[in-house]
């Protein structure tokens, strides 16, 4: 390659044979120019902002097709503006205060022990794989997704959305 | 790479010879130079490796809006091609088609956003039209919809945007996040 440094020295000693010369010059400039046509095309293509999805279905239809098959229960987070209640078809209910409010007035939910209530829970019924979100009207878009992922990370995929009351 | 001065020099083939080599100057010094262009290929070679790394091949589905801002999430899956509804503090839009007025959706007493469903069902039919040849068309139906909605949004405008997609046969609701799954990997520092 151009550039490398000093170039090795070919000949013998005094008197030698004189011999080819084994330098070579490799052109880099191809290289230089397809490295910078990808890194244009790349640059071009590139996707900055990573969105993810999260899926859930309408109206409970997650649930109850699976629950005669497996040994599942319908558990159902209700979303409320003073806090969440996690209830079960086994009797079970929990209500789960929120935090207080947050700087811009909306309530602050009480994630962390929803985690750990569903992953208790994911541990009692192994098989259990759909929760239901019921969410008040007046429940932010940000809060809803925040439980949402909240059951997904608990072992609960299958996440359908209704409307409370 | 040598850098060399325009201009009658020795041939290749004269250059390390004393006397044809390095006459044409007339004693002047001379200004060729070699630049060394390996720590250039080396950075160009780390930025490509960067940048196929970032790389998505499913390219962009959902565009980022000014006056849309994700919650973020981080047990989201990978996000597919869908129709997009888009949900802002003001309008709805539908794959850039503005379809209802958020206010008057608020207002209205019917459940269902006719725009929107009307502009669904426009969605649904090209789909059938695209896939009218393939026997199994009813089963490769997912009803996927991806919703894209501001974090101000309440539940009641979301509602009724779900519920009209179910009526246009969209049961799969698909809502837009930013993905912070490498985000939680890294620890806080104290």
């Amino acid at each position: 390659m151009a550039g490398g440094g000093a170039p090795v020295p070919e000949s013998g000693g005094k008197g030698g044979k004189k011999k080819r010369p084994l330098d070579a010059v490799i052109n880099v400039v191809p290289a230089i120019d397809l490295l910078a046509c990808t890194i244009s095309f790349l640059l071009f293509t590139a996707v900055w902002t990573q969105i993810s999805r999260l899926q859930v279905q309408t109206g409970g239809a997650g649930g109850p097709a699976a629950l005669d098959e497996k040994r599942q229960i319908q558990v159902t987070v209700t979303l409320a503006d003073r806090g969440m209640t996690l209830a079960t078809s086994a009797g079970a209910s929990l209500e789960i205060p929120a935090l207080g409010k947050g700087p811009d007035g909306q309530p602050l939910q009480d994630l962390k022990t929803l985690a750990q209530k569903l992953k208790q829970l994911k541990t009692e019924y192994p098989d259990q794989a759909s929760v239901t979100v019921a969410a008040e009207d007046g429940i932010l878009y940000v809060d809803l997704v925040r439980v949402i992922d909240t059951a997904v990370g608990a072992g609960l995929p299958a996440v359908s959305v209704t409307a409370a009351g | 790479m040598p850098i060399v001065l325009p201009g009658r020099r020795p041939a290749k083939r004269f250059e390390s010879s004393k006397v044809l080599g390095g006459k044409l100057q007339h004693g002047r010094k001379s200004v060729n130079a070699e630049l060394n262009v390996v720590p250039m290929v080396d950075m160009m070679t780390m930025l490509v490796i960067f940048l196929l790394m970032q790389f998505s091949a499913t390219g962009e589905i959902l565009y980022m809006q000014k006056d849309i801002k994700l919650p973020d999430a981080q047990h989201g899956q990978t996000i597919e091609m869908a129709p997009v509804v888009a949900i802002s503090a003001t309008q709805i839009v539908v794959s850039g088609q503005k379809v209802a007025e958020v206010a008057d959706v608020e207002k209205g007493e019917d459940f269902s956003v006719p725009g929107l469903e009307e502009r669904l069902r426009d969605e649904k039919k090209r789909w059938d039209f695209i896939h009218q040849n393939d026997p199994d068309r009813e089963k490769n139906w997912k009803g996927d919809v991806n919703i894209q909605a501001d974090q101000k949004v309440p539940f009641r405008i979301l509602k009724r945007v779900m519920y009209t997609a179910g009526q246009a046969g969209y049961f799969n609701v698909n809502f837009a996040t930013l993905d912070q799954s490498n985000v939680a990997a890294v620890p806080k520092p104290d």
